[in-house]
């Protein structure tokens, strides 16, 4: 009761309209589906209280159920026309609902009185019979309210008790559920005297259902296209429940109205039911649905045993991704009267005689049993082949199951409803036989089977049902395991899969070939592999008629690209050009490294050798004096060459590293090539100065730089000087750097106290020297005082220098640009 | 009938006695009740069968659900035919006994091997350890 209301709030996917019978038998089914069709927790709880009370009080329910059940025999004429009339429809559905205290569902209760309609039915024939057995079974649960309702046989039986004895709880639970089912008021039945109780809110749920079934019928075909993909998936339970419960009630000698109503309608929607049916049963396709991306949530959980009759077990179509799989369609012209959980009881005692007859004739009377049913189904259906104890009703390997979806084959729809007796008389049209079997190996088969299943089956089938606790496991999931298994036989390459069986049969068939004449062409069928259609898992986007551009919705289906990398190829040349660039800027940084380290030795060779021990202190010279001649071969750019490298030392200094290098080792280089590394900074100052902007570290250059300059001979010096200018405008770029500045500053000092101190310097000897100071001198003047960089100090000597070559006005000119105080006159 | 022709499936076993072997040696005996895709197996009136060298006790318990992937063996068990077996059927109390001075005697020994193993900087690892590899 309580589970009852609570899921009928939880499941609100449903359309309301459906009516809640719908809900309630999917929520039902959700437990079905966990526990197996008909374990329905009450159900189990009855059995094993029959069953129970069975082991305990054998011989006991005879004597007391003769005289109740006789008293129940009433209730299927009068009785219950009765109480039904007592109660109002939906009252008798909730008394049903109540009765069943823990899940009575109607989707149970549907099955329910559909068993019940069965059970009534046999019930009608047999009790006539007054079978004790019967009779005690149902007294034996007559006393006392049960827990909940019980099996489909049973609780038939206490239904029909309850609903008499229990109308006052009915009424309780009514108004809460008398909202739900407004439907059921709208379809009811006239609820005439002829109707039941019972049966007449089944005959209405079932016309309901019937009414919904009809409405429902394009659903599953448009699945695709619809956005309903939670109608539909939801819409397979409660539409799968009608055909079971359709065909149970068509059976009910009480419901003569319903037959009327419902057989004109059960065919179309059999088989369209059939259809969604089964495809329910199908696992969705592995691909990417293609409605939003994601594989459409399942009302059922995938791979749960069957709750209702499924009788084309293998002909879907796993990898066809529509729903739908319009098979021949099962007419359940004579569906037995057999529900289709019977207590091992009920079928022990009810079903007793027929299956003792072991084979069964043909034009047996509708009290079938379950094996033959299911052998009428197969062969209804073409089902599995199945030989065995019957051969009357099935011709071997009559039955050709086309194995696969799509549109149905022509003949399916002849196959409609064969006749119950007997085997179809004529041979069926030759079809192409597309099961996995080739047509030989099914005949050797079944006539092993036939051989085989004879002679054991009477003794086997005897056994069996002497036990009480046979056929728990109902027809309809054996076949759906057995479907299990052969859909993984399916194979889309089958001479990959099973090259030698394809081979041998092969062989076999060109054999046949040969011997037999061609035109029998039973012999010589040609095994027809099913063919998996391969269909195309690629998902396509969402997309909205009239917009612009495809929904991407990520799903498991269809990842999501996180990273968005794009590969950068650059060409060739490029690279080169790069590498090569980087290279020798290693390459300089590797010399720089190398000679420092040298350099580092040199510097340190003063303190250890003043610490080293005597005999250590040549070897040491040794090795400084190497160290020396290293460094300076390192400035040079080739080996052999003497002379230090213009570029060497423009690439060291070019780094950072290397310029406070070379200013550290000018002290340590002998005098010939430090003046040649002053030259070529000399030389080069203005790419120097360029490349030095950032860095500004020339300026450590000068202490080393001038201290090589004052070591300088004229001669040098003029050329040093000279070098300085360079070329055309050097020295205007010179003037722009501080440290050229300097370096000029520090040169004509140079020269300057060389001329003042020597009077015989040799720096006058020539005019370069004057020519080159004339020079410079008009270049200070000429450049303008916002180019003219401040050295880092101005030597003393400087005006004297000036003093010397340029007249009075341009002295005082020069004074005041270069700000040379007037200190050494 | 064959249900699933050119195969063989567990349908035909269904509600005929069986025994089956367990992957950690159990030896259960019952009526196959019901199976599914996974040969997980439904025994009704289940009887666990101990053997200790010739004795053996049957031990009731039910209704057991075997998951398939247990499951060593399984054979049908003909109800008709003869029983001739040398086996001697014993109490519950006295196979249980047995079977744990049995349990004790092997671990003894394979402790011993153990031990002189090692002495020998050997060593075996045990077969279960294995059915990961």
């Amino acid at each position: 009761m309580f589970r009852f209301q609570s899921l009928d709030d939880d499941c609100t996917l449903e359309e309301e309209d459906e009516g809640h019978v719908e809900e309630e038998d999917e929520i039902d089914q959700f437990n079905d589906d966990t526990f197996g069709a008909g374990a329905i927790d009450d159900d189990w709880q009855e059995e094993h209280k029959r069953l129970a009370e069975l082991d305990e009080r054998d011989g006991l329910g005879a004597g007391l159920g003769g005289g109740g059940l006789g008293g129940e025999s009433d209730l299927g004429g009068a009785d219950l026309s009765s109480s039904a009339c007592r109660l109002p429809p939906p009252p008798s559905l909730s008394a049903l609902g109540f009765s069943s205290s823990s899940s009575g569902l109607p989707p149970q209760d549907a099955e329910d009185r559909a068993g019940e309609g069965d059970l009534a039915e046999s019930l009608a024939r047999l009790i006539l019979d007054a079978d004790p057995a019967i009779a005690g079974v149902g007294a034996a649960e007559r006393p006392g309210p049960p827990p909940g309702s019980s099996g489909p046989g049973l609780s038939a039986l206490h239904r029909l008790d309850q609903a008499r004895a229990l109308p006052q709880p009915s009424s309780i639970p009514h108004p809460s559920q008398a909202h739900q089912h407004p439907h059921h008021t709208q379809h009811q039945l006239p609820a005439g005297p002829s109707t039941s109780g019972l049966p007449p809110p089944s005959s209405m749920l079932s016309y309901q259902q019937q009414q919904h079934l009809m409405r429902r019928g394009p659903a599953p075909m448009g699945q695709m296209n619809s956005h309903s993909i939670w109608e539909n998936s939801m819409g397979f339970g409660p539409v799968s429940v009608a055909p079971g419960l359709v065909t149970h009630m068509e059976d009910s000698p009480l419901m003569s109205i319903i037959k009327e109503v419902g057989l004109p309608k059960r065919p179309p929607q059999g088989r369209n039911d059939e259809g969604r049916d089964l495809s329910e049963r199908v696992p969705p396709p592995r691909s990417s649905s293609p409605v939003i991306g994601s594989p459409p949530v399942r009302a059922i959980p995938i791979g749960t045993p069957p709750k209702q009759p499924m009788s084309h077990a293998l002909n879907h179509q796993i990898h066809h991704p529509t729903a739908v799989h319009v098979r021949a369609p099962v007419q359940h012209r004579y569906p037995t009267p057999f529900p289709e959980r019977l207590s091992p009881n009920t079928l022990l005692n009810i079903a007793n005689s027929p299956l003792c007859r072991g084979p069964f004739p043909p034009g047996v009377g509708p009290v079938l049993s379950q094996i033959q049913r299911a052998q009428l189904l197969n062969s209804q259906v073409a089902g599995f082949p199945r030989g065995g104890p019957a051969p009357p009703l099935l011709p071997g390997s009559g039955g050709f199951r086309p194995f696969f979806g799509g549109p149905p084959p022509p003949h399916g729809h002849r196959m409609g409803p064969p006749p119950p007796h007997g085997p179809p008389n004529h041979t069926p049209p030759i079809r192409h036989n597309t099961t996995h079997l080739h047509p030989q190996h099914r005949r050797m088969l079944t006539q092993r089977m036939q051989s085989r299943g004879g002679d054991r089956g009477r003794t086997g089938g005897d056994r069996r049902s002497r036990d009480p606790y046979s056929n728990l496991m109902t027809q309809k999931e054996k076949e759906w395991v057995t479907k299990i298994q052969m859909m993984q036989l399916q194979s889309t390459d089958p001479y990959l899969d099973d090259y030698y069986y394809q081979n041998y049969y092969e062989k076999m068939e060109k054999r046949q070939e040969k011997e037999t004449d061609s035109s029998k062409k039973e012999h010589t069928t040609k095994l027809i592999t099913p063919q998996v259609a391969k269909v195309e898992h690629t998902y396509r986007p969402v997309q909205f008629a009239g917009s612009l551009g495809k929904l991407t919705v990520s799903s498991v289906n269809n990842p999501r690209k996180m990273i968005d990398a794009v590969v950068t190829t650059r060409t060739d040349d490029e690279e080169k050009r790069e590498k090569q660039v980087w290279n020798k800027r290693r390459q300089i940084l590797y010399t720089v490294e190398k000679m420092y380290s040298l350099l580092l030795e040199v510097q340190d060779f003063e303190k250890r050798f003043v610490q080293a021990p005597e005999e250590d202190r040549e070897s040491l010279l040794e090795q400084h004096k190497n160290n020396t001649v290293q460094l300076c071969n390192s400035l040079r750019e080739k080996e052999w060459e003497d002379r230090v490298s213009d570029e060497q030392c423009v690439m060291i200094m070019s780094v950072r590293k290397g310029k406070r290098l070379i200013s550290r080792i000018l002290p340590f280089l002998p005098a010939p090539q430090a003046a040649a590394v002053v030259m070529a900074i000399a030389r080069n100052l203005p790419a120097l100065a360029k490349k030095d902007k950032q860095d500004q570290v020339l300026c450590w250059l000068v202490e080393p730089v001038s201290a090589v300059i004052q070591s300088l001979s004229s001669s040098t010096l003029t050329d040093l000087l000279q070098d300085l200018q360079g070329s055309e405008g050097q020295l205007a770029s010179v003037l722009h750097n501080k440290f050229g500045v300097t370096l000029l500053y520090l040169i004509l000092s140079e020269g300057e106290r060389m001329q003042s101190s020597d009077p015989n310097c040799q720096l006058m000897d020539d005019n370069r020297w004057t020519e080159l100071v004339f020079s410079v001198t008009r270049e200070l003047l000429s450049v303008p005082s916002s180019s003219l960089s401040p050295p880092l100090f101005v030597p003393p000597n400087l005006l004297s220098l000036f003093s010397r070559y340029v007249d009075r006005q341009r002295l005082e000119l020069l004074q005041d640009k270069l700000q040379i105080s007037d200190l050494s006159r | 009938m064959n249900y699933v022709p050119g195969t063989s499936s567990l349908i035909e076993d269904i509600d005929k006695k069986h025994l089956v072997l367990l992957r950690d040696g159990r030896t259960l005996i019952g009526y196959l009740r019901s199976i599914d895709q996974f040969a997980n197996l439904v025994f009704h009136q289940t009887v666990e069968r101990i053997h200790v060298g010739k004795k053996f006790g049957d031990i009731p318990r039910g209704i057991f659900i075997v998951r398939g992937e247990n499951v060593v063996l399984l054979g049908e068990i003909d109800v008709d035919r003869p029983c001739d077996t040398v086996l001697q059927q014993v109490s519950i109390e006295e196979i249980l006994e047995e079977q744990r001075l049995e349990q004790q005697a092997k671990q003894e020994t394979e402790k011993v091997k153990m031990q002189v193993l090692k002495d020998r900087g050997l060593s075996i690892p045990k077969a279960d350890n294995l059915d990961e590899y």
